[in-house]
């Protein structure tokens, strides 16, 4: 250690703070070093004359004045501290929670319930379905009138029902369905990229297919 | 664990002196006087000396020292019972000081070093032994002066520092907990201040042959 070190540790010298292994060397080092010492001793003067500074006259009627200082002063509303109305907290803590339950809500969903989910859609009995007319049969508007004609009308009635019988419940014909088949792609950097060739060597990767 | 604050005074088993300051605190959050009145006596030395010194304007000190004390009063509520009474006092009062030292620089009222130093020259001689010389009393005086200008030279971060551990005796714990400032911030600034006043007051310790 240096003179700069030992000047550091003054302080808590004189603080009584220093451990028992800084204290001797300190004291080794004011031994051997006029100019540290010298330092130490008139910075134990100054605080000394710190210290000893007399200390300052109190009023005797003190405590009295004070005492009458703080009734006045209570007297005061502006500085008396405002108390917070306990509503305040508690309207802030449901609003808190009212804001944070619509997040919550928000972000995770309404989950539906199964019934509602599986319900079948009702139709309405109004809108007219959609009929499947195969060539050569007689549209129902044409049926009608016919029948309106009055001659054939029984024959063309059992046709109809007979087609009526034929029609699908949709307007697709499953017997020739539709396969769409993903090719594998990777997607780099946010664009998908279809991969043209695979690898002549390896095996085919699985295809997706997706029937309707 | 501490005792129960006994409310009656008159029934309490321990006379008011003898209560701690916690308790008497106790008192006073509930409105009792002769509890603040008491709490007044035991600390308006120490409070009045540190906003003296810190302010070095004796007039001042004894007006601000009452508003500490009107202070606890006004916030007596807000005195954490488990919390020691002189921490929480002196913090008050710590910041009181250097809040009126920084109005004082905003307003730019500082008074003048000649009035200081004949402040500090009246006190000094009124404190000083009457047993003694004339002369001695003198040079007591102008030393004590000089340390009351080297002391209010120090910059206020400082000074606070120095005054609450070098005159009031306060560890550097309870300082720290009073300027809400780490314990190793407290070391340094009173070091720095120590420093500053041992260079002011050097060559008049030389002079003085002290």
């Amino acid at each position: 250690m240096n003179c700069r070190q030992a000047q550091n540790l003054f302080g808590a010298y004189w603080d009584d703070e220093l451990t028992q292994a800084e204290r001797e060397w300190l004291e080794a080092h004011f031994a051997a070093c006029a100019a540290c010492r010298t330092a130490y001793e008139d910075l134990g003067r100054t605080l000394e004359l710190v210290g000893g500074f007399p200390r300052a006259d109190v009023a005797p009627d003190f405590a009295e004045r004070a005492l009458a200082r703080a009734r006045r002063a209570a007297a005061e509303p502006d500085r008396v501290p405002a108390v917070t109305p306990r509503w305040i907290p508690i309207t802030a803590t449901a609003a808190l929670l009212a804001v944070l339950g619509t997040m919550v809500y928000q972000w995770i969903g309404f989950p539906q319930g199964p019934a509602r989910r599986d319900a079948p859609i009702a139709l309405d009995e109004r809108i007219e379905q959609p009929v499947r007319i195969s060539a050569g049969q007689v549209p129902p508007a044409a049926a009608v009138g016919s029948r309106e004609g009055g001659s054939s009308g029984g024959a063309a009635s059992g046709a109809l029902v007979a087609a009526a019988g034929e029609i699908p419940d949709s307007l697709f014909d499953h017997a020739e369905d539709v396969e769409f088949i993903l090719d594998a792609v990777t997607l780099r950097k946010g664009r998908a990229h279809t991969v043209v060739r695979a690898p002549q060597d390896q095996p085919r990767a699985q295809q997706a297919v997706i029937t309707f | 664990m501490q005792a129960p604050l006994a409310l009656d005074r008159e029934t309490s088993p321990l006379p008011i002196v003898r209560l701690s300051d916690e308790d008497l605190m106790g008192g006073v959050a509930e409105g009792d006087e002769r509890a603040f009145t008491e709490l007044v006596r035991r600390y308006q030395g120490r409070v009045t000396n540190l906003v003296s010194r810190v302010l070095n304007d004796r007039e001042a000190s004894d007006d601000l020292a009452q508003e500490v004390f009107v202070r606890v009063h006004i916030h007596r509520r807000n005195y954490r019972r488990g919390s020691k009474f002189s921490t929480w006092l002196f913090t008050i009062a710590a910041n009181l000081a250097k809040n009126e030292i920084r109005r004082r620089v905003r307003r730019r009222n500082w008074f003048s070093l000649d009035a200081l130093q004949e402040m500090l020259s009246d006190s000094a001689i009124q404190l000083a032994d009457p047993k003694e010389g004339q002369e001695t009393a003198l040079q007591r005086g102008q030393l004590q002066e000089a340390v009351g200008r080297a002391i209010a030279a120090v910059p206020e971060k400082y000074r606070v520092a120095l005054v609450l551990r070098d005159i009031e005796g306060f560890a550097y714990e309870e300082i720290g907990q009073m300027l809400g400032i780490p314990g190793g911030t407290v070391r340094s600034r009173i070091n720095r201040a120590r420093g500053m006043l041992k260079r002011k007051l050097q060559p008049l310790l030389r002079k003085e042959g002290l």
